[in-house]
Protein backbone atom coordinates (compact mmCIF):
# COMPACT_ATOMS: atom_id res chain seq x y z
CA UNK A 1 0.00 0.00 0.00
CA UNK A 2 1.42 3.22 -0.91
CA UNK A 3 1.46 6.32 1.36
CA UNK A 4 -0.33 9.41 0.20
CA UNK A 5 1.65 12.64 0.56
CA UNK A 6 0.99 16.35 0.46
CA UNK A 7 3.55 18.91 -0.34
CA UNK A 8 3.54 22.58 1.15
CA UNK A 9 5.97 25.02 0.45
CA UNK A 10 5.61 28.38 -1.20
CA UNK A 11 8.47 28.01 -3.68
CA UNK A 12 7.99 26.55 -6.64
CA UNK A 13 11.32 24.99 -7.23
CA UNK A 14 11.51 23.41 -3.31
CA UNK A 15 7.86 21.76 -4.34
CA UNK A 16 9.54 20.30 -7.50
CA UNK A 17 12.57 19.24 -5.75
CA UNK A 18 10.77 17.28 -3.01
CA UNK A 19 8.48 15.31 -5.65
CA UNK A 20 10.92 14.48 -7.79
CA UNK A 21 12.94 12.52 -3.84
CA UNK A 22 9.32 10.94 -3.35
CA UNK A 23 9.10 9.56 -6.81
CA UNK A 24 12.48 8.16 -6.74
CA UNK A 25 11.09 6.33 -3.42
CA UNK A 26 8.44 3.52 -4.65
CA UNK A 27 5.93 3.63 -1.87
CA UNK A 28 5.00 6.98 -1.52
CA UNK A 29 2.31 8.81 -4.02
CA UNK A 30 2.27 12.51 -4.09
CA UNK A 31 -1.37 13.58 -4.01
CA UNK A 32 -0.53 17.52 -4.42
CA UNK A 33 1.09 20.17 -4.35
CA UNK A 34 0.09 23.56 -1.93
CA UNK A 35 1.49 27.02 -2.51
CA UNK A 36 0.55 28.09 0.98
CA UNK A 37 -0.93 27.23 4.07
CA UNK A 38 -4.12 27.90 3.46
CA UNK A 39 -4.10 25.72 0.33
CA UNK A 40 -2.57 22.97 2.70
CA UNK A 41 -5.48 22.96 4.83
CA UNK A 42 -7.85 22.53 2.19
CA UNK A 43 -6.01 19.59 0.23
CA UNK A 44 -5.71 17.70 3.07
CA UNK A 45 -9.90 18.12 3.46
CA UNK A 46 -10.44 16.85 0.00
CA UNK A 47 -7.20 14.31 -0.92
CA UNK A 48 -6.83 13.13 2.50
CA UNK A 49 -3.27 12.36 2.53
CA UNK A 50 -1.35 10.00 5.08
CA UNK A 51 1.31 12.47 5.53
CA UNK A 52 2.15 16.16 4.95
CA UNK A 53 5.18 17.62 4.26
CA UNK A 54 5.05 21.23 5.64
CA UNK A 55 7.15 24.26 5.23
CA UNK A 56 7.52 26.69 8.19
CA UNK A 57 7.74 29.78 6.75
CA UNK A 58 4.99 30.31 4.59
CA UNK A 59 3.24 33.98 3.33
CA UNK A 60 0.10 33.88 5.33
CA UNK A 61 -0.76 31.21 7.46
CA UNK A 62 2.64 29.84 8.28
CA UNK A 63 3.90 26.05 8.94
CA UNK A 64 3.14 26.18 12.55
CA UNK A 65 -0.66 27.54 12.32
CA UNK A 66 -1.15 25.82 9.30
CA UNK A 67 -0.64 22.04 11.72
CA UNK A 68 -2.36 23.49 14.58
CA UNK A 69 -5.64 23.53 12.48
CA UNK A 70 -4.35 20.33 11.15
CA UNK A 71 -4.19 18.53 14.18
CA UNK A 72 -7.97 19.76 14.98
CA UNK A 73 -9.10 17.37 12.07
CA UNK A 74 -10.62 13.90 12.93
CA UNK A 75 -8.32 12.15 10.69
CA UNK A 76 -5.83 14.83 9.75
CA UNK A 77 -2.53 13.80 8.47
CA UNK A 78 1.30 13.16 10.21
CA UNK A 79 3.09 16.55 9.78
CA UNK A 80 6.70 16.26 8.76
CA UNK A 81 7.53 20.14 9.08
CA UNK A 82 10.28 21.30 6.31
CA UNK A 83 12.47 24.29 6.62
CA UNK A 84 15.69 25.76 5.48
CA UNK A 85 16.70 27.93 8.66
CA UNK A 86 14.92 28.27 12.02
CA UNK A 87 16.80 27.52 14.90
CA UNK A 88 14.10 28.45 17.33
CA UNK A 89 11.27 26.43 15.65
CA UNK A 90 13.97 23.30 15.74
CA UNK A 91 14.48 23.70 18.91
CA UNK A 92 10.47 22.92 19.98
CA UNK A 93 10.46 20.22 17.40
CA UNK A 94 13.32 18.09 18.92
CA UNK A 95 11.37 19.02 22.92
CA UNK A 96 8.17 17.23 21.41
CA UNK A 97 9.75 14.32 19.23
CA UNK A 98 8.37 16.16 16.10
CA UNK A 99 9.51 14.93 12.31
CA UNK A 100 11.13 18.00 10.84
CA UNK A 101 13.66 18.17 7.82
CA UNK A 102 15.98 20.75 6.83
CA UNK A 103 16.59 21.92 3.34
CA UNK A 104 18.02 20.87 1.20
CA UNK A 105 16.38 17.82 2.27
CA UNK A 106 18.62 14.08 1.74
CA UNK A 107 16.78 11.38 0.04
CA UNK A 108 17.95 8.94 3.14
CA UNK A 109 17.00 11.78 5.98
CA UNK A 110 13.58 11.94 4.14
CA UNK A 111 12.96 8.16 3.52
CA UNK A 112 13.94 8.00 7.38
CA UNK A 113 10.95 11.01 8.37
CA UNK A 114 8.52 9.49 6.23
CA UNK A 115 8.88 6.04 7.71
CA UNK A 116 8.82 7.06 11.19
CA UNK A 117 6.04 9.87 10.44
CA UNK A 118 3.91 6.81 10.05
CA UNK A 119 3.76 5.70 13.39
CA UNK A 120 3.50 8.32 15.38
CA UNK A 121 1.41 11.77 14.80
CA UNK A 122 -1.08 13.53 16.73
CA UNK A 123 0.06 13.31 20.24
CA UNK A 124 3.54 15.02 19.53
CA UNK A 125 1.98 17.47 17.23
CA UNK A 126 -0.98 18.07 20.15
CA UNK A 127 1.85 18.31 22.72
CA UNK A 128 3.66 20.99 20.35
CA UNK A 129 0.66 23.65 19.81
CA UNK A 130 -0.62 23.36 23.54
CA UNK A 131 3.23 24.00 25.00
CA UNK A 132 2.49 27.01 26.87
CA UNK A 133 6.40 27.68 26.08
CA UNK A 134 5.70 28.22 22.50
CA UNK A 135 2.61 29.80 22.08
CA UNK A 136 1.46 29.55 18.71
CA UNK A 137 -1.31 32.47 18.49
CA UNK A 138 -3.61 31.56 15.41
CA UNK A 139 -3.88 33.98 13.31
CA UNK A 140 -6.87 32.51 11.68
CA UNK A 141 -9.98 30.62 12.92
CA UNK A 142 -10.79 27.67 11.30
CA UNK A 143 -14.64 26.43 10.61
CA UNK A 144 -16.06 23.90 8.88
CA UNK A 145 -18.81 24.11 6.34
CA UNK A 146 -20.34 21.03 5.22
CA UNK A 147 -17.21 18.96 3.72
CA UNK A 148 -15.09 22.27 3.36
CA UNK A 149 -13.06 24.11 5.85
CA UNK A 150 -13.10 28.03 5.93
CA UNK A 151 -10.34 30.05 7.21
CA UNK A 152 -11.94 33.29 9.05
CA UNK A 153 -8.86 35.45 9.94
CA UNK A 154 -8.91 36.72 13.31
CA UNK A 155 -9.17 40.64 12.23
CA UNK A 156 -12.13 39.68 11.05
CA UNK A 157 -14.21 38.81 14.07
CA UNK A 158 -16.67 40.84 16.38
CA UNK A 159 -16.71 38.08 18.68
CA UNK A 160 -17.33 35.02 19.91
CA UNK A 161 -20.53 33.77 21.57
CA UNK A 162 -20.62 30.44 23.07
CA UNK A 163 -24.51 28.12 22.93
CA UNK A 164 -25.14 25.01 24.24
CA UNK A 165 -22.84 22.65 22.37
CA UNK A 166 -21.25 25.33 19.80
CA UNK A 167 -19.68 28.90 19.51
CA UNK A 168 -21.02 30.71 17.32
CA UNK A 169 -17.97 33.17 15.65
CA UNK A 170 -19.75 36.51 14.55
CA UNK A 171 -17.75 38.02 11.85
CA UNK A 172 -17.44 40.69 8.86
CA UNK A 173 -18.94 38.29 5.90
CA UNK A 174 -21.24 36.05 8.46
CA UNK A 175 -21.59 33.74 11.16
CA UNK A 176 -20.05 30.20 11.30
CA UNK A 177 -19.82 27.70 14.41
CA UNK A 178 -16.78 25.98 15.57
CA UNK A 179 -16.30 23.53 18.19
CA UNK A 180 -13.66 24.93 21.23
CA UNK A 181 -14.29 25.61 24.55
CA UNK A 182 -14.37 29.36 24.69
CA UNK A 183 -12.23 29.01 28.04
CA UNK A 184 -9.03 28.28 25.50
CA UNK A 185 -10.01 30.96 22.94
CA UNK A 186 -9.84 33.44 25.83
CA UNK A 187 -6.98 32.42 26.66
CA UNK A 188 -4.93 32.18 23.59
CA UNK A 189 -6.78 35.63 22.34
CA UNK A 190 -6.26 37.52 25.81
CA UNK A 191 -4.59 40.10 23.82
CA UNK A 192 -7.14 41.36 21.61
CA UNK A 193 -10.15 39.68 23.08
CA UNK A 194 -11.93 40.47 26.47
CA UNK A 195 -14.79 38.62 27.87
CA UNK A 196 -17.70 40.84 28.40
CA UNK A 197 -20.37 38.06 29.38
CA UNK A 198 -20.10 34.06 31.02
CA UNK A 199 -20.78 32.76 27.14
CA UNK A 200 -19.06 36.28 24.91
CA UNK A 201 -15.97 37.30 24.06
CA UNK A 202 -15.20 40.71 22.34
CA UNK A 203 -12.71 41.98 19.91
CA UNK A 204 -11.56 45.01 21.71
CA UNK A 205 -10.69 47.19 18.28
CA UNK A 206 -14.89 46.61 17.10
CA UNK A 207 -15.85 48.00 20.16
CA UNK A 208 -17.59 51.36 19.60
CA UNK A 209 -19.07 52.44 22.93
CA UNK A 210 -20.40 51.21 25.99
CA UNK A 211 -23.95 52.08 27.31
CA UNK A 212 -26.38 51.38 30.03
CA UNK A 213 -29.84 50.74 29.41
CA UNK A 214 -33.06 52.42 31.28
CA UNK A 215 -33.30 48.85 33.85
CA UNK A 216 -29.32 49.57 34.65
CA UNK A 217 -27.81 46.90 32.27
CA UNK A 218 -24.85 47.57 30.68
CA UNK A 219 -24.92 47.24 26.31
CA UNK A 220 -21.52 47.36 24.05
CA UNK A 221 -22.40 48.41 20.59
CA UNK A 222 -19.61 47.13 17.68
CA UNK A 223 -19.07 48.76 14.83
CA UNK A 224 -20.17 46.85 11.65
CA UNK A 225 -22.93 45.35 14.31
CA UNK A 226 -26.37 46.25 14.38
CA UNK A 227 -27.54 44.32 17.87
CA UNK A 228 -25.69 45.58 21.13
CA UNK A 229 -23.89 43.01 23.60
CA UNK A 230 -25.21 42.24 26.95
CA UNK A 231 -22.15 43.32 29.49
CA UNK A 232 -22.48 41.20 32.82
CA UNK A 233 -22.57 42.40 35.92
CA UNK A 234 -19.20 41.14 37.24
CA UNK A 235 -17.68 41.95 33.78
CA UNK A 236 -18.38 45.75 33.89
CA UNK A 237 -15.20 47.29 35.23
CA UNK A 238 -12.95 45.12 33.41
CA UNK A 239 -14.64 45.94 29.80
CA UNK A 240 -14.54 49.91 31.20
CA UNK A 241 -11.22 49.98 31.95
CA UNK A 242 -9.84 48.27 28.87
CA UNK A 243 -11.88 50.17 26.87
CA UNK A 244 -10.39 53.46 28.25
CA UNK A 245 -7.17 51.99 27.67
CA UNK A 246 -7.53 51.57 24.33
CA UNK A 247 -8.97 55.27 23.84
CA UNK B 1 38.58 49.16 49.81
CA UNK B 2 39.54 47.42 53.31
CA UNK B 3 43.16 46.34 51.47
CA UNK B 4 43.66 49.68 50.00
CA UNK B 5 43.16 51.61 53.16
CA UNK B 6 45.59 48.70 54.66
CA UNK B 7 48.05 48.85 53.00
CA UNK B 8 47.84 52.87 52.46
CA UNK B 9 48.41 52.66 56.44
CA UNK B 10 50.90 50.75 56.01
CA UNK B 11 52.98 52.75 53.48
CA UNK B 12 51.79 56.12 55.53
CA UNK B 13 53.57 54.49 58.63
CA UNK B 14 56.95 53.54 57.25
CA UNK B 15 57.04 57.11 55.87
CA UNK B 16 56.56 58.35 59.30
CA UNK B 17 58.50 56.65 62.01
CA UNK B 18 62.01 55.74 61.83
CA UNK B 19 61.93 52.49 63.88
CA UNK B 20 60.63 49.54 64.02
CA UNK B 21 59.59 49.98 67.83
CA UNK B 22 57.47 52.68 67.22
CA UNK B 23 55.70 51.18 63.87
CA UNK B 24 53.31 48.83 65.00
CA UNK B 25 51.93 51.21 67.28
CA UNK B 26 51.76 53.67 64.98
CA UNK B 27 50.19 51.30 62.28
CA UNK B 28 47.51 50.09 64.30
CA UNK B 29 46.47 53.62 65.12
CA UNK B 30 47.16 54.84 61.02
CA UNK B 31 44.84 51.63 60.35
CA UNK B 32 41.99 52.01 62.42
CA UNK B 33 41.57 55.34 61.38
CA UNK B 34 42.19 55.03 57.72
CA UNK B 35 39.67 51.94 57.75
CA UNK B 36 37.21 53.37 59.53
CA UNK B 37 37.09 56.12 57.27
CA UNK B 38 36.79 53.89 54.39
CA UNK B 39 34.17 52.03 55.15
CA UNK B 40 31.99 54.79 56.12
CA UNK B 41 32.98 56.64 52.50
CA UNK B 42 31.97 53.40 50.52
CA UNK B 43 28.61 53.13 52.83
CA UNK B 44 28.13 56.26 52.16
CA UNK B 45 28.82 56.32 48.06
CA UNK B 46 27.15 52.88 48.01
CA UNK B 47 23.75 54.48 49.26
CA UNK B 48 23.86 57.64 47.42
CA UNK B 49 24.62 55.52 44.09
CA UNK B 50 21.32 55.69 42.33
CA UNK B 51 21.63 59.55 42.83
CA UNK B 52 25.68 59.82 41.53
CA UNK B 53 24.46 57.53 38.68
CA UNK B 54 22.33 60.53 36.97
CA UNK B 55 25.18 63.01 37.32
CA UNK B 56 28.04 63.42 34.87
CA UNK B 57 31.25 62.05 35.12
CA UNK B 58 32.53 65.28 36.41
CA UNK B 59 29.33 66.06 38.53
CA UNK B 60 29.43 62.81 40.02
CA UNK B 61 33.07 63.49 41.50
CA UNK B 62 32.56 66.46 42.70
CA UNK B 63 30.09 64.78 44.73
CA UNK B 64 32.14 61.87 45.74
CA UNK B 65 34.57 64.37 46.61
CA UNK B 66 32.24 66.38 48.75
CA UNK B 67 30.98 63.16 50.24
CA UNK B 68 34.68 62.23 50.85
CA UNK B 69 35.23 65.76 52.87
CA UNK B 70 32.16 65.35 54.64
CA UNK B 71 32.67 62.06 56.08
CA UNK B 72 36.71 62.73 57.03
CA UNK B 73 35.23 65.51 58.87
CA UNK B 74 33.25 63.28 61.21
CA UNK B 75 35.45 60.74 61.22
CA UNK B 76 38.37 62.85 62.57
CA UNK B 77 35.94 64.75 65.15
CA UNK B 78 34.44 61.74 66.54
CA UNK B 79 37.99 60.13 66.93
CA UNK B 80 39.09 63.31 68.52
CA UNK B 81 36.61 63.89 70.60
CA UNK B 82 37.07 59.96 71.56
CA UNK B 83 40.60 60.59 72.71
CA UNK B 84 40.64 63.74 73.83
CA UNK B 85 37.95 62.11 76.83
CA UNK B 86 38.95 58.65 77.22
CA UNK B 87 42.86 58.94 76.92
CA UNK B 88 45.01 59.40 79.79
CA UNK B 89 46.83 63.00 79.83
CA UNK B 90 50.18 61.53 80.99
CA UNK B 91 50.81 59.16 78.16
CA UNK B 92 53.68 60.53 76.43
CA UNK B 93 52.70 62.27 72.82
CA UNK B 94 54.87 59.34 70.84
CA UNK B 95 52.87 56.81 72.13
CA UNK B 96 49.38 58.46 72.40
CA UNK B 97 46.45 56.53 70.31
CA UNK B 98 44.82 59.61 69.75
CA UNK B 99 45.72 62.62 68.19
CA UNK B 100 46.76 65.80 70.03
CA UNK B 101 46.74 68.80 67.62
CA UNK B 102 43.10 69.34 66.73
CA UNK B 103 43.24 71.24 63.55
CA UNK B 104 47.04 69.58 62.30
CA UNK B 105 44.89 65.85 62.53
CA UNK B 106 41.69 67.12 60.71
CA UNK B 107 43.31 69.02 57.52
CA UNK B 108 46.10 66.48 57.28
CA UNK B 109 43.06 63.87 57.43
CA UNK B 110 41.42 65.70 54.70
CA UNK B 111 44.45 66.32 52.41
CA UNK B 112 45.32 62.68 52.86
CA UNK B 113 41.83 61.81 52.12
CA UNK B 114 41.43 64.03 48.74
CA UNK B 115 44.65 62.68 47.09
CA UNK B 116 43.67 59.10 47.55
CA UNK B 117 39.97 59.73 46.56
CA UNK B 118 41.43 61.01 43.58
CA UNK B 119 43.62 58.27 42.32
CA UNK B 120 40.85 55.55 43.12
CA UNK B 121 38.35 57.75 40.97
CA UNK B 122 40.68 58.09 38.70
CA UNK B 123 41.59 54.06 38.45
CA UNK B 124 37.62 53.29 38.42
CA UNK B 125 37.36 55.62 35.36
CA UNK B 126 40.47 54.60 33.53
CA UNK B 127 39.47 50.30 34.46
CA UNK B 128 35.49 51.37 33.74
CA UNK B 129 36.67 52.99 30.03
CA UNK B 130 38.61 50.25 29.20
CA UNK B 131 36.19 47.35 30.27
CA UNK B 132 33.62 49.72 27.70
CA UNK B 133 36.11 49.85 24.95
CA UNK B 134 35.80 45.63 25.17
CA UNK B 135 32.02 45.63 25.12
CA UNK B 136 32.19 48.11 22.57
CA UNK B 137 34.48 46.31 20.20
CA UNK B 138 32.73 42.48 20.61
CA UNK B 139 29.35 44.16 19.74
CA UNK B 140 30.53 45.39 17.06
CA UNK B 141 32.40 42.04 15.96
CA UNK B 142 29.28 40.54 16.60
CA UNK B 143 26.94 42.88 14.42
CA UNK B 144 29.52 42.45 11.56
CA UNK B 145 28.97 38.62 11.90
CA UNK B 146 25.45 38.92 12.01
CA UNK B 147 25.01 41.31 9.50
CA UNK B 148 26.38 38.49 6.89
CA UNK B 149 24.09 37.24 4.59
CA UNK B 150 21.19 35.15 6.58
CA UNK B 151 21.49 31.62 6.75
CA UNK B 152 17.97 31.19 5.15
CA UNK B 153 18.98 32.67 2.70
CA UNK B 154 22.08 30.06 1.95
CA UNK B 155 19.75 27.09 3.15
CA UNK B 156 17.15 27.80 0.71
CA UNK B 157 19.78 28.95 -2.64
CA UNK B 158 21.49 25.79 -1.73
CA UNK B 159 17.69 23.98 -2.12
CA UNK B 160 17.22 25.90 -5.16
CA UNK B 161 20.11 24.90 -6.70
CA UNK B 162 20.06 20.99 -5.70
CA UNK B 163 16.29 21.11 -8.00
CA UNK B 164 18.33 23.39 -10.77
CA UNK B 165 21.22 20.68 -10.96
CA UNK B 166 18.66 18.37 -12.36
CA UNK B 167 15.76 20.63 -14.49
CA UNK B 168 18.11 23.14 -15.33
CA UNK B 169 21.54 22.46 -15.48
CA UNK B 170 22.63 25.66 -16.49
CA UNK B 171 20.42 27.46 -14.26
CA UNK B 172 22.16 25.66 -11.71
CA UNK B 173 26.08 27.15 -12.97
CA UNK B 174 24.67 30.28 -12.78
CA UNK B 175 23.42 29.93 -9.54
CA UNK B 176 26.37 29.07 -8.12
CA UNK B 177 28.67 31.59 -9.50
CA UNK B 178 26.45 34.01 -8.26
CA UNK B 179 26.52 32.61 -4.77
CA UNK B 180 30.18 32.15 -4.84
CA UNK B 181 30.58 35.64 -5.81
CA UNK B 182 27.83 36.41 -2.86
CA UNK B 183 30.30 34.76 -0.09
CA UNK B 184 33.57 36.04 -1.39
CA UNK B 185 31.68 39.74 -0.86
CA UNK B 186 30.36 38.41 2.38
CA UNK B 187 33.74 36.91 3.21
CA UNK B 188 35.68 39.71 2.39
CA UNK B 189 36.74 42.72 5.49
CA UNK B 190 33.32 44.27 6.12
CA UNK B 191 35.00 47.62 6.68
CA UNK B 192 36.57 47.46 3.21
CA UNK B 193 35.21 49.99 0.53
CA UNK B 194 34.70 48.84 -2.89
CA UNK B 195 33.24 50.80 -5.86
CA UNK B 196 29.62 51.68 -6.02
CA UNK B 197 29.54 49.68 -9.49
CA UNK B 198 30.63 46.63 -8.01
CA UNK B 199 27.98 47.00 -4.78
CA UNK B 200 25.20 47.71 -7.46
CA UNK B 201 26.47 44.47 -9.37
CA UNK B 202 26.46 42.45 -6.18
CA UNK B 203 23.26 43.75 -5.35
CA UNK B 204 21.83 42.54 -9.00
CA UNK B 205 23.75 39.37 -8.48
CA UNK B 206 21.82 38.57 -5.07
CA UNK B 207 18.48 39.98 -6.63
CA UNK B 208 19.14 37.22 -9.56
CA UNK B 209 19.15 34.75 -7.24
CA UNK B 210 16.27 35.68 -4.94
CA UNK B 211 14.12 35.99 -8.45
CA UNK B 212 15.20 32.09 -8.76
CA UNK B 213 14.17 31.14 -6.11
CA UNK B 214 10.86 33.41 -5.78
CA UNK B 215 9.74 33.85 -9.34
CA UNK B 216 7.16 36.27 -10.34
CA UNK B 217 6.19 36.84 -6.58
CA UNK B 218 9.72 39.10 -6.46
CA UNK B 219 9.80 42.43 -8.13
CA UNK B 220 12.62 44.76 -8.17
CA UNK B 221 11.77 48.29 -9.54
CA UNK B 222 15.60 49.81 -9.72
CA UNK B 223 15.26 53.96 -10.59
CA UNK B 224 19.36 55.02 -10.77
CA UNK B 225 19.86 58.36 -11.56
CA UNK B 226 23.47 59.98 -12.11
CA UNK B 227 25.34 57.92 -9.83
CA UNK B 228 29.01 58.26 -9.99
CA UNK B 229 29.79 54.41 -10.69
CA UNK B 230 33.79 54.94 -9.23
CA UNK B 231 32.53 56.49 -5.66
CA UNK B 232 33.08 54.65 -2.77
CA UNK B 233 30.99 52.70 -0.50
CA UNK B 234 31.21 50.13 2.26
CA UNK B 235 30.94 46.20 0.72
CA UNK B 236 27.80 45.06 1.33
CA UNK B 237 25.76 48.31 2.45
CA UNK B 238 23.04 48.19 -0.06
CA UNK B 239 22.35 44.45 -0.82
CA UNK B 240 21.25 43.54 3.14
CA UNK B 241 18.59 46.57 2.32
CA UNK B 242 17.33 44.68 -0.66
CA UNK B 243 17.87 41.28 1.70
CA UNK B 244 15.35 42.79 4.70
CA UNK B 245 13.31 44.27 2.07
CA UNK B 246 12.55 40.65 0.83
CA UNK B 247 12.77 38.76 3.86
CA UNK B 248 10.30 40.64 5.18
CA UNK B 249 8.42 42.28 2.58
CA UNK B 250 8.30 39.74 -0.30
CA UNK B 251 8.25 36.54 1.51
CA UNK B 252 5.23 36.95 3.95
CA UNK B 253 2.45 38.03 1.08
CA UNK B 254 0.57 35.66 -0.75
CA UNK B 255 1.34 37.32 -4.40
CA UNK B 256 3.24 39.84 -5.48
CA UNK B 257 6.05 41.73 -3.66
CA UNK B 258 7.60 45.27 -4.87
CA UNK B 259 10.91 46.40 -3.71
CA UNK B 260 11.55 49.38 -5.16
CA UNK B 261 15.67 50.94 -5.38
CA UNK B 262 16.54 55.08 -5.43
CA UNK B 263 19.33 55.87 -6.18
CA UNK B 264 20.93 59.82 -7.23
CA UNK B 265 23.36 62.32 -6.56
CA UNK B 266 22.58 65.64 -5.53
CA UNK B 267 25.45 67.69 -5.27
CA UNK B 268 28.37 66.20 -3.04
CA UNK B 269 26.22 63.49 -1.66
CA UNK B 270 24.40 59.92 -3.04
CA UNK B 271 21.23 59.11 -1.71
CA UNK B 272 20.39 55.24 -1.70
CA UNK B 273 16.40 53.96 -0.73
CA UNK B 274 15.41 50.90 -0.52
CA UNK B 275 11.18 50.35 -0.64
CA UNK B 276 9.57 47.66 0.48
CA UNK B 277 5.19 46.96 1.39
CA UNK B 278 4.78 45.98 4.71
CA UNK B 279 2.94 42.81 5.10
CA UNK B 280 -0.33 42.84 7.08
CA UNK B 281 0.88 40.99 9.58
CA UNK B 282 4.70 40.93 10.98
CA UNK B 283 5.66 37.73 10.43
CA UNK B 284 8.52 37.90 12.77
CA UNK B 285 10.00 39.96 15.19
CA UNK B 286 12.51 43.12 13.98
CA UNK B 287 15.44 42.01 16.14
CA UNK B 288 17.50 40.73 13.12
CA UNK B 289 16.71 43.79 10.98
CA UNK B 290 17.79 46.34 13.23
CA UNK B 291 21.27 44.77 13.87
CA UNK B 292 21.49 44.87 10.42
CA UNK B 293 20.69 48.42 10.17
CA UNK B 294 22.74 49.45 12.94
CA UNK B 295 25.73 47.58 11.58
CA UNK B 296 25.26 49.47 8.01
CA UNK B 297 25.29 52.84 10.06
CA UNK B 298 28.18 51.99 11.57
CA UNK B 299 29.95 51.38 8.99
CA UNK B 300 29.08 54.30 7.01
CA UNK B 301 29.86 56.18 10.33
CA UNK B 302 33.64 54.42 9.89
CA UNK B 303 33.90 55.59 6.37
CA UNK B 304 32.47 58.83 6.36
CA UNK B 305 31.95 60.16 9.74
CA UNK B 306 28.94 62.18 10.36
CA UNK B 307 28.07 63.10 7.26
CA UNK B 308 26.82 59.97 6.53
CA UNK B 309 23.46 58.53 7.56
CA UNK B 310 20.70 56.12 7.40
CA UNK B 311 17.02 56.73 8.68
CA UNK B 312 13.94 54.17 8.68
CA UNK B 313 10.21 55.35 7.33
CA UNK B 314 7.76 53.84 7.98
CA UNK B 315 3.65 54.46 7.07
CA UNK B 316 0.79 52.31 6.85
CA UNK B 317 1.83 50.33 3.97
CA UNK B 318 5.51 51.10 3.50
CA UNK B 319 8.84 50.30 5.03
CA UNK B 320 11.47 52.27 3.43
CA UNK B 321 14.92 52.67 4.53
CA UNK B 322 17.14 55.90 3.55
CA UNK B 323 20.78 55.98 3.41
CA UNK B 324 23.10 59.17 2.32
CA UNK B 325 26.68 59.32 1.93
CA UNK B 326 29.01 61.80 -0.01
CA UNK B 327 30.81 61.33 -2.88
CA UNK B 328 34.56 60.29 -2.38
CA UNK B 329 36.65 58.48 -5.39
Amino acid sequence: MTTRVLIADDEALARSRMRRLLEELTEYEVIGEAASGSEALQMSMSGSPDVILLDIRMPGMGGIETARHLSALDDGPAVIFTTAFDSYAIEAFDSHAIGYLLKPVRREKLERALRFAAQLAHPQLEALVNDPEQPVTRSNICARRGESLHLIPLEDILYFQADQKYITVRHRLGEDLIDEPLKELDREFADQFIRIHRNTLVAMKWIERMEKTPDGQYEIWLRDCAEPLPVSRRHVTAVKASIKKCI
Amino acid sequence: MVLIATLTAIALTLARQTEWSLFFSDLARTSLLLVWTTLTITATLCLLRSRLNRFSVAGASILTFTAVIIVITAVSEIIYWIGTTYSSPNMPVTYSWFPQNHWYFLSSNIVVGIIMTGLALRYFYVSHQRQRNIESEARTRIHALQARIRPHFLFNSMNTIAELTRTNPKAAEIAVENLSDLFRASLADSHKLVSLAQELEITRVYQDMEQQRLGERLVVKWQLNGLPQQARIPSLTLQPLLENAIYHGVEPLPDVGVVEIEGRRKGNMIYLSVRNQLPIRKYQSEAGNQIALENIRERLELAFGSSASLSRAIDQTHYQVSIAFPVKE
